[in-house]
């Protein structure tokens, strides 16, 4: 399971590093990880699929050991000023893709959150209760919002790596 | 980026109850993730009986006080907007824009910053000096004179600002407004201390808000205009 869920993710960030294929220079996976990564420390272990994915909505989710750790990205939290309260699910609560799954506040505006996988929550930040503005300070790390099982993991797939959403954001941005 | 004027409907919708205006501000927030709907971008105008209403921030105010306010003549609403208790009533002119964020700039940040603004600059045209502070709203000195509570989902907004026209001010008494110790409300008349009504102050706001949002308002006869053009 680890070793499947390794080599998709694997697949999935080397899209844009892999050449095209022909029949002739066609790798197995093992193979080809190994030609194209020649400039990372490569360690055959679940970490490897901790790089960020994203959605078109500036969630952000990070699977380490097949449980997914979700967020909000800095372009969203600036976007949104501070945080003075995070409105979030409860543990067990279950979510399909694209699914409402709590909202956050910052100057008087209630902005919905929406669920990058469909899964379970099993862990909900309850740090932000005390301190909200620990989106803003630590989006990508303390201040993560929930963590979730990934039923459907294929739907990791389809989400943005960190080079497709910076292009996304400088989109938007024009 | 649209070179031309996003066009924006206001719709009149005179003295409504606040649960009415909540069912047809999500008539129009589900117009704008209806493809075939051609009444995007709205601003809806309106006038509610007496009533208190909170935001998502919902643990301090409980079943008693919720009693406590009905028991003293109001209705009592729990919304899905930013912000704390605050008051609504007679007098009071409030205005839900509904709009896609993406006409205009994608952050709900800049969005409060905008409508602050907008009331900012109607006041000046009173001759009133309002201005912003660290807490969100439009103030003038330690009053304030217009609440600002928001919610936005896949980039559409929906509730608004409340400018107190011509309100009775002591409603506000009864609660802590918006959370804040220490400060007050005021009013247009207050502050300028002759009667200043809703349909006074009504063309003045729409015009700092097309002026400031750049875009082009057009007025529906009403909301029923809108929904016969729904009607498949």
């Amino acid at each position: 399971m680890a070793v499947c869920v390794l080599l998709r993710c694997a697949s999935a960030n080397l899209t844009q590093a892999l050449p095209r294929l022909s029949p002739s220079n066609v790798a197995s996976p093992a193979r080809l990880l190994a030609r194209t990564c020649f400039k990372r420390n490569l360690t055959v272990t679940p970490r490897f699929c901790s790089a960020l994915k994203y959605t078109d909505k500036h969630e952000w989710v990070r699977v380490e050991d097949g449980v997914g750790t979700v967020g909000i990205s800095n372009f969203a939290q600036e976007a949104l000023g501070d945080v003075v309260y995070c409105g979030l699910p409860e543990v067990g609560t279950k979510l399909s893709q694209s699914d409402e799954f709590g909202a956050l506040e910052s100057v008087k505006a209630a902005s919905e959150l929406y669920s990058p996988l469909t899964g379970e929550v099993t862990e909900v930040n309850h740090a932000l209760s005390e301190n909200p503005g620990l989106v803003n300070k630590s989006c990508y790390k303390d201040g993560w919002l929930i963590k979730m099982t990934i039923s459907v993991p294929e739907e990791l797939d389809a989400l943005m790596d960190e080079a497709a959403y910076e292009r996304y954001i400088r989109s938007i941005e024009d | 980026m649209s070179l031309g004027k996003t066009p924006v409907s206001v719709v009149n919708l005179g003295r409504i109850a606040y649960r009415s205006a909540l069912q047809i501000q999500q008539h129009y927030i589900k117009q704008h993730f209806d493809s075939s709907s051609q009444i995007p971008n709205t601003l809806l105008l309106c006038e509610h009986y007496p009533v208190y209403t909170i935001g998502i921030r919902r643990a301090q105010y409980p079943a008693e006080e919720e009693q406590r306010l009905k028991d003293l003549g109001a209705d009592f609403f729990r919304a899905n907007r930013g912000g704390l208790i605050t008051f609504h009533g007679p007098g009071q002119l409030v205005c839900y824009p509904i709009l896609n964020l993406g006409c205009f700039k994608k952050s709900v940040r800049w969005y409060v910053c905008e409508l602050e603004r907008t009331v900012i600059e109607m006041c000046s045209k009173f001759r009133i000096k309002a201005s912003t502070s660290p807490d969100t709203g439009v103030w003038v000195g330690n009053n304030k004179i217009c609440a600002i509570g928001i919610h936005c989902g896949r980039y559409v907004t929906s509730h608004g600002l409340a400018l107190n026209c011509n309100t009775e001010l002591s409603w506000f008494e009864n609660i802590v407004p918006c959370g804040i110790v220490g400060k007050g409300v005021t009013s247009l008349s207050r502050e300028l201390g002759r009667d200043v009504t809703i349909e006074e102050a009504t063309p003045v706001l729409l015009e700092a808000f097309s002026k400031q949002f750049s875009c082009a308002l057009t007025e529906a006869q009403s909301f029923s205009d809108h929904t016969q053009q729904t009607v498949h």
